[in-house]
């Protein structure tokens, strides 16, 4: 099989096609929200978010069926909870926000897991935890085309009072801007977006595709919008890779994409100017090498 | 500012304050650690809802003076790793006059390019911000403040972390601003510094225990009340009142 023909192939099918559509879309978006999310440092919360949408998928399945609509509220409202539950937890108790949020992401995953195995139909838990690409559907890729669309709307049309509020909230807030509309809307645009991200992703894997492009351009970027085009970049050629590799290999997607975007850091860990392994020793080692050449 | 209370929750940061503030000065709050400083010049930006009082800015009420008005945060509240370059972050004080859809304007330009010339900052525009000193990064915020357009500057602890050098820089470009008729209000701990660099100092200890030029309101006696020093026991008074800098 020449390469052009192991890159093509998987293409020749509907679902695939549907699945490329979707994935590189999840990238694009994925990849602008990431460094957003990093920059925020709201990583480990966006994980914890992410595993806390099972809940709301495996009522809204039980309740409606396997309706893209309904797993989108039912995922929404169970995102939207934690997130409130963390703020309030966090403001009424001496308990810290993340540890709040970690409290409560595991009983609501666990409630998602039990849930989802009493579930009489001979569905696989694993296509909600991994992702199942086949499982793309048209009214899936709408949704996915919907979400993407307004995200980056609404990130181009808020992009000033949101860098703002990320780098220095106070200078915000001093200048009359709207803080914490911006704080919650952010967290609505993440939970849409992982939302979006479920199918092809899955629950546990999902927040990888924001992540691991965020810190991989963070490793190379000194400016955020280098930041934001690198990171989106890598995201859409990661998700590609990562649903070729799939098709071939017979791994669920989420796991193929996230080990492309792996391999990606530990090339960039090694290589990067500045922070990376390689660079950094050669630096130790040159300045030596030159003294001892110096004449006299 | 009349009768100025400030609560949170249960809490009183703030009870009675009246002061008149004036204008073109370099103002020192001072006061021990709880005393509301902060609370204070948060409460001048119209963040907390005020128990009791009134605050007024010239004749208007703090919301409407905010386009007047620079903040400027304690240097932990920032991430100095952001990836912004030094003109990036004086950039973002054009941002409140732009809103979210209008373009920089060559007029936005220029105030960029002055504010980091008036600052000493042009041959650092470029540069990441994480690259830089403490006192340079002190330097890029006033310069977003500059770049705003206020004529009244709110600095909390603008001095705390900053060496010899960087204090005596700062100092200089209060002086200078007030020289140009602007404003400076800083919550400062050193008191030397006040006495000697500052027009006008507040003593607060959630009320307000003095306030006029530094010669007056810290006084021994004024010093004592604020920070609960026994007034048999000289010493502490002594390390408040001597602590100087040579500058």
């Amino acid at each position: 099989m020449s390469p052009a023909d192991f890159l093509l192939e998987p293409f020749r099918h509907d679902f695939m096609q549907r699945a490329l559509v979707t994935s590189a879309l999840l990238g694009l978006v994925g990849g602008l929200l990431g460094p957003l999310l990093v920059l925020r440092r709201m990583a480990l919360m966006g994980d914890a978010l992410s595993h806390s949408l099972l809940p709301g998928i495996a009522l809204a399945w039980l309740l409606c069926g396997p309706s893209p609509t309904a797993l989108l509220i039912g995922a929404l409202l169970a995102g939207l909870l934690t997130a409130l539950g963390g703020a309030v937890v966090s403001r009424l108790t001496v308990v810290k926000e993340d540890a709040a949020f970690g409290a409560l992401f595991l009983v609501f995953f666990a409630v998602g897991i039990a849930l989802l195995s009493r579930l009489p139909t001979r569905f696989n838990l694993t296509h909600f935890l991994f992702g199942n690409i086949l499982g793309v559907t048209t009214s899936d890729l709408h949704l996915v085309i919907a979400i993407a669309l307004g995200t980056v709307i609404a990130l181009y049309v808020f992009r000033r009072p949101l860098l703002l509020e990320t780098f220095d909230p106070g200078f915000l807030r001093a200048t009359g801007g709207p803080g914490r509309f911006i704080h919650a809307g952010f967290l609505v645009l993440v939970v849409l977006n992982l939302v979006a991200g479920l199918q092809t992703m899955g629950v546990v894997l999902v927040l990888g595709l924001f992540l691991l492009p965020a810190v991989i351009a963070r490793l190379w970027c000194d400016r955020i919008a280098a930041l934001l085009a690198v990171s989106s970049a890598l995201a859409l050629a990661g998700s590609v890779a990562g649903i070729v590799l799939s098709y071939h290999a017979g791994l669920p997607s989420g796991p193929a994409i996230v080990l492309c975007l792996g391999a990606a850091l530990a090339v960039s860990l090694l290589l990067a100017p500045g922070p990376g392994l390689i660079p950094r020793t050669w630096a130790r080692l040159r300045p030596a090498g030159r003294v001892r050449h110096t004449p006299d | 500012m009349r009768d100025l209370t400030v609560r949170h929750r249960r809490v009183t940061a703030l009870r009675g304050v009246t002061a008149d503030l004036p204008c073109g000065r370099a103002i020192a709050i001072c006061g021990p650690n709880g005393a509301g400083k902060s609370t204070l010049l948060r409460a001048l930006l119209g963040w907390h809802p005020l128990a009791s009082g009134e605050i007024r800015i010239g004749d208007a009420h703090p919301r409407h003076a905010l386009p007047r008005l620079a903040y400027l945060p304690q240097r932990q509240a920032i991430d100095w790793d952001f990836p912004l370059t030094v003109r990036g972050v004086v950039a973002l004080g054009r941002y409140p006059a732009l809103g979210l859809f209008r373009r920089f304007s060559a007029t936005d330009h220029t105030r960029i390019t002055e504010a980091l010339a008036e600052l000493d900052l042009t041959a650092l525009a470029d540069r990441p911000l994480r690259t830089l000193s403490g006192g340079q990064q002190q330097r890029v915020f006033l310069a977003r403040a500059l770049a705003q357009g206020a004529d009244i500057f709110l600095l909390d602890e603008p001095f705390s972390g900053l060496d010899l050098r960087a204090t005596g820089e700062l100092v200089r470009i209060i002086r200078s601003w007030v020289a140009r008729g602007r404003t400076v209000i800083a919550v400062v701990h050193d008191l030397a510094l006040v006495r000697r660099h500052f027009d006008y100092a507040l003593l607060l200890d959630t009320d307000l225990v003095s306030c006029g030029p530094p010669v007056d309101a810290l006084t021994d006696d004024f010093i004592r009340r604020a920070y609960h020093l026994p007034s048999e026991s000289d010493e502490a008074l002594q390390s408040l009142r001597t602590v100087d800098f040579p500058l």
